[in-house]
Order: structure tokens, then sequence, then C-alpha cells
């Protein structure tokens, strides 16, 4: 059984009486411990397909299975708690609570997921020291570097000990030398067993992973794994 | 579900914070309405306590027979036509009436009291009998009333009220000591235990009381005479009529002629004080409800904007697993927590508010009431808060998450 099972996947918006075909017809398989990369130019898809994997979006039509569940008949509560307890999200902007600590930040998924106060406190700690920000817990967004907040970010996004890690594009507002150390990170993370599905138009980002998606208006053209 | 309601706790918080002045403005029709509501409350609970004073002075079973009437929609320069009330006709009611149990006559005048170099003025000087003691609530705290044979040999001697014995002997005892009222020397025998304010606008212990035959025969007949029966309580309307015909009878008001006189009692203060009660409680209602609903309506408004300002945070807690009731809970909390706080503000405000009350009427913010009006913030924290939270609840997490 595959960890993700999307068949005939379409995503199909109307913008202003036109038909804009975000995703045409998708089917992917993807297993456990994979390192995959969704590549295309912009318009592509790639977010939608992203935000479909990660239980944000549904598709208008086609089924999709997350281990072994049916994630089309699921209602908002069981969406909001797979995300919670299977999927970690990691944004191109970052998206943490700016007046939040970096360790509250990562407590976040902990606190929807009912974990008890000292318990998150120590998932917490292990996972910033994981992306080796021990030292910075308490530090706001604002106090730390773009690539140290993407680390919190990640931190947040594994602190749950999800199935699969997703991320948009987590290079694109870092400088190159802060880029690299993320993509370290996720090598590290797939090489510790973790599923990572990662979006880039980047060929060096693309490079670490071990299968590439290439999306063009909404359709896969190209399905390459390079073995590790 | 605690530790989400810490969290959602500690989100309000550092939202309020955040934008300080804005909570302020957002909250302060809800300061105004709950300040109203405590204000009125503390105030008619001291005008509740000071009315019941007040009317303990009067007393239930009083009839006070005066030559005018204190309410009623006689005209003035009618009644300053009557004949005054004749002190001898107290004599007269105590032989005649059935109903009657004491009988005292007054008179008084208002006049300067001294000691050595101390002088208070303006203070009531009543001049009566011994009966005065029996219908009068007030208890002799120190001393004695005088006897009769001290009321008919008209002596000098006076008991003073509460005033006069502190500002002229402070901690000195009074008894036995000389005063000066007016221009003559009195004994002090008595003082008259503290009894506070007359509806909070008089003190009813700037009072010295002398006998009779010595205030008529000192302090002349310029201040006015009255007549204080004490009857029974549940003959109270018996007697009334009773002693109206006796009075009309003495008096020889002809059957077809109105009354010249007046037969006062307490009951009409209660139905005056109903009404003022009334139209307190009314405008402080209205001022409340008015205050909140405005509130309220800005509450609702600005939670608008929030939950508008924060759409991507709100994307971002729900791919992280946020259900739609967690963020509903999130945004009803912050709306409650402005309330809140505009709340606590009103009472404060309220607390310091009800000292000042307290200088003309001893009162205190009733407890109860405060925490009625925590509540009652709290409710319009949740209904203002209720669309902005669900819109906020329903936000489709793609939309949010792109939202700029
Ligand atoms: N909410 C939406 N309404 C209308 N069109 C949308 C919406 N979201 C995405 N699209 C369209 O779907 C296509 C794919 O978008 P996206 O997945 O964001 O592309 P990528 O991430 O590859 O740049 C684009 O043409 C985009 O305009
Ligand atoms: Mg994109």
């Amino acid at each position: 059984m595959s960890l993700i099972s999307l068949k005939n996947i379409y995503k199909i918006y109307n913008v202003g009486g036109e038909e804009v075909r975000a995703l045409d017809g998708v089917n992917v398989n993807i297993q456990e411990n994979e390192y995959l990369a969704i590549m295309g130019p912009s318009g592509s898809g790639k977010s939608t397909l992203m935000n479909m994997i990660g239980c944000l979006d549904t598709p208008t039509s086609g089924l999709y299975e997350f281990e072994g569940e049916m994630v089309n008949e699921m209602d908002d509560n069981q969406l909001a708690s797979i995300r919670n307890r299977k999927i970690g999200f990691v944004f191109q902007t970052f998206n943490l609570l700016p007046k939040a600590t970096a360790q509250h930040n990562v407590e976040i998924p902990l606190i929807y997921g009912n974990v008890r106060r000292d318990q998150r406190k120590n998932l917490a700690t292990e996972a910033l020291e994981s992306v080796g920000l021990g030292d910075r817990m308490h530090h706001k967004p604002n106090e730390l570097s773009g690539g140290q907040r993407q680390r919190v970010a990640i931190a947040r996004a594994l602190v749950n000990k999800p199935s699969i890690i997703l991320a948009d594009e987590p290079t694109g507002n870092l400088d190159s030398k802060s880029g690299q150390e993320i993509m370290e990170i996720f090598d590290s993370l797939y090489q510790t067993g973790n599923t990572i599905i990662l979006v880039t138009h980047e060929d060096d980002v693309a490079k670490h992973a071990h299968r590439t998606i290439r999306l063009l208006d909404g359709k896969v053209k190209e399905d390459i794994s390079v073995a590790a | 579900m605690f530790s989400l309601f810490i969290e959602n706790f500690r989100i309000s918080i550092t939202s309020v914070l955040a934008n300080k002045m804005r909570s302020l403005l957002t909250a302060l029709g809800v300061v105004i309405g709950i300040l109203a509501v405590t204000l009125m409350g503390t105030l008619i609970s001291g005008l509740d306590h000071s009315f019941e004073k007040s009317m303990e002075f009067l007393g239930k079973d009083v009839l006070y027979i005066r030559k005018y009437e204190w309410f009623g929609d006689k005209e003035w320069w009618e009644m300053r036509n009557r004949p005054n009330i004749k002190i001898k006709h107290a004599n007269s009611i105590l032989e005649r009436s059935q109903y009657a149990k004491y009988v005292a006559p007054v008179s008084e005048w208002y006049t300067s009291v001294k000691r050595d170099a101390n002088e208070i003025s303006g203070v009531r000087v009543t001049g009566t009998t011994g009966a005065y003691a029996m219908i009068s609530t007030a208890e002799i705290e120190k001393g004695r009333f005088f006897s009769s044979s001290e009321n008919r040999s008209g002596s000098r001697v006076a008991i003073i009220g509460k005033d006069i014995a502190d500002n002229l002997f402070e901690n000195e005892n009074a008894i036995g000591e000389r005063i000066r009222i007016g221009n003559y020397t009195f004994r002090v025998i008595g003082e008259i235990e503290k009894q506070g304010k007359f509806l909070g606008m008089f003190s009813l212990d700037k009072q010295v009381i002398i006998p009779i035959g010595t205030h008529q025969r000192l302090f002349t007949r310029r201040g006015w005479t009255g007549i204080n029966v004490r009857v029974d309580e549940n003959n109270i309307d018996n007697a009334t009529e009773e002693i109206t015909a006796l009075m009309r009878q003495f008096r020889h008001v002809r059957p077809t002629e109105d009354d010249n006189f007046a037969l006062n009692r307490q009951d009409p203060f209660k139905q005056q004080y109903s009404m003022i009660k009334l139209a307190i409680g009314g405008t402080g209602f209205f001022i409340t409800v008015l205050s909140l609903v405005v509130g309220g309506i800005g509450i609702a408004n600005i939670m608008f904007v929030t939950v508008k300002e924060r759409t991507r945070e709100i994307g971002t807690r729900k791919a992280l697993g946020a259900t739609p009731k967690m963020i509903l809970m999130q945004f009803l909390m912050e709306s409650i927590t402005i309330c809140l706080f505009g709340g606590l503000l009103g009472l404060g405000l309220a607390w310091g508010g009800s000292f000042i009350i307290n200088q003309y009427f001893p009162s205190e913010m009733p407890i109860d009431l405060a925490l009625t009006a925590l509540g009652l913030s709290m409710f319009v924290g949740i209904i203002s808060g209720l669309a902005p939270s669900y819109k906020a609840a329903k936000l489709d997490p793609i939309d949010a998450l792109r939202y700029e």
C-alpha cells in the first residue's frame, strides 16, 4: 500500500466564466521515506498539488487515499486532525506567529493535538535542537535571521512526528547559504526515515531529492526517480 | 482542551496588549455601560440605606401636625394664611384622642450655639416636652431627657445632638457643662446618639432640645410650631381621621371649609422615593443598554477587522491542525477578553465613583451587581464576537494562506 495515492485528480477553478485547470488528471503514488521534488513553471499547479497532498485542499474530482484512508470523504474536523497528526508544513514565507517565541511557535501543533504542557515543552525543545536552534528557544521571529526562522518552521513541522513533511519553495525567500543549510536539514530528516515532498523551481534544490515530478499546465509531464 | 483554553487566553491578552489604544477605544462602550450600571446600583443602595434611616427618624407610627403639607398639590401661599398650630392643642389631643399614645408639642427656631470661642451657627433648637423622648426613635446616649418639673419651670437645660457634642466638646464630657444658645446660657443634661443626615440633605445631629416653655419665652414666636403624635401603628388611618376631626373642632373649621392644618406622615415619602428610584434606575438602565449595544456593535466591527488582519495566521493555524471550532473559540475569547477588560475598567472607575457617592450617602458597591456587570460584559463579548469568529472559523485554509 502506498503512503499517498492520487487517482485522476482534477482541480478546476472558474475564473470569470473561464475554466482554469490547476490540476488536470494527476495520478501519483508516493511511498514511505521518499524524497520527492515537484517542479514546473509558475502556475503549473505545484502548490495546488502540494495543498491537495497536505489535505488543505480538496479535489474537484478524483480519489485521494492517505495511508489507506479516503481523504475525499473527510469533513473539516477530520482533515484538521490529519493535518495535525500526519502532515508537517513548511512555507516559503515561514508563517511564524510574530509575537510568540520559537518554542511557543513549535508548540502550536501540539496544543491543537492536545498534548500536555510538560510533554509539549520537551518535544518542542527536542525539535528545535534537531534543527540546531537549541540556543534560540526564547527568541521571537524578529530576533532571528531568515534561515533561522525557516528552521523554526521546520521544527514546527516535525514536532508531531508526521508521516510526511511538505515544503512549498522552502528556500525561495532565503539567500543561497541559508538555503543550503535548510536543504542539509531536509537531507538529514530524509536519512532518519522521514518522507519529504518539496516544491521548487531551482534545479540545485531539486537535485537533493531522489525523485522529481515535473508539472506543466496541471499535468504530470515527467516522473523520474534516481537510485539513492 | 485546557491547554487550548490557556493558549487562546494568551493569544487574546497578547492581541489586546499589542493594540492597547484600539482595545481601549473599542471597549469604551462597555466601560461606560458597566460604569453606568454599577454606579446606579451603588447609588440606589446608598439611597435605600439613607432613606430607610431617614424614615426611621420620622417613624411609621407618628403623625406630624403642621401648618404646611410636606407633599401634595396645595399652593404654599394658601397654606401661609393658615393660623399657626397652637401648642395647647397637644394636651387637648392627648385628653380626647383614643389612638394617641404620646403627644409632644414642638417649636423650632434656628440659631447659633457657642461654647467659649467655638460657635456653630444654624443649629436647630427644638422646644418640646418629655413626651418627645417617647416619640423620637433616637436614644439618649449620655445623660437624660428633662423632667416634667424642669419643663414646667422653664429651666435652661439642653440635650445636644452629636454634631454639637463633637464640635464643642470633642473628647470632653459635655454633661453638666454650659453652652450658649443664642444669647442665653444653658446647662447640658444629655446627649443624643448619632442620627446622620436626613435623606442626605441636612444633619439631624445639628440640634439642641430644650423645654418648650423656655423655648417660647426666649426664642419669641417667630419659629414654627407643631405637634407630634405617636399612635398605634395598626390604627394609623383611624388615628389620622380622628385627630383631623379633633383639630378641626379645636380650630373651629366649618364643615364646608377645608382643613387649615396638615397631618403629615412618612408614607408619601415612600411613594416619592419609589418614583425617584424608578427614575434613577430607568436612566441607568437606558444608558447601560444603549452603551452596551453601541459598544457591542463597535466590538463586532473591530473583530471583523482583526479577523481580516490575521487571515494568514488563521490559514497557518488551520494548516497546523486547528479545527474550525478551535478558531471560533480563539476569536470568541478575544472578543470576550476585550469586553471583560472594558468591564473591569468600568468596575474600577465605578469603585472610585462609589467613594464619591459614599460621601453623600453611606453606601458600598454591591458585590452581586459587580459580578452581574462582569457577566454582562462577557455576554456582550460573546454576542458581538459570534459573527466575526464564525467568519474566521469558516475561512478556507488555502484562501486564508494565499491572502495578501
Ligand atoms: N483560488 C484560485 N482561484 C482561481 N485560480 C487559482 C486559484 N488558485 C490557483 N489558481 C490557478 O491554478 C493554477 C495553479 O496555481 P498554483 O498551484 O499556485 O501554481 P504554482 O504553485 O505552480 O505556481 C494557476 O493558474 C493559478 O492561477
Ligand atoms: Mg506556488
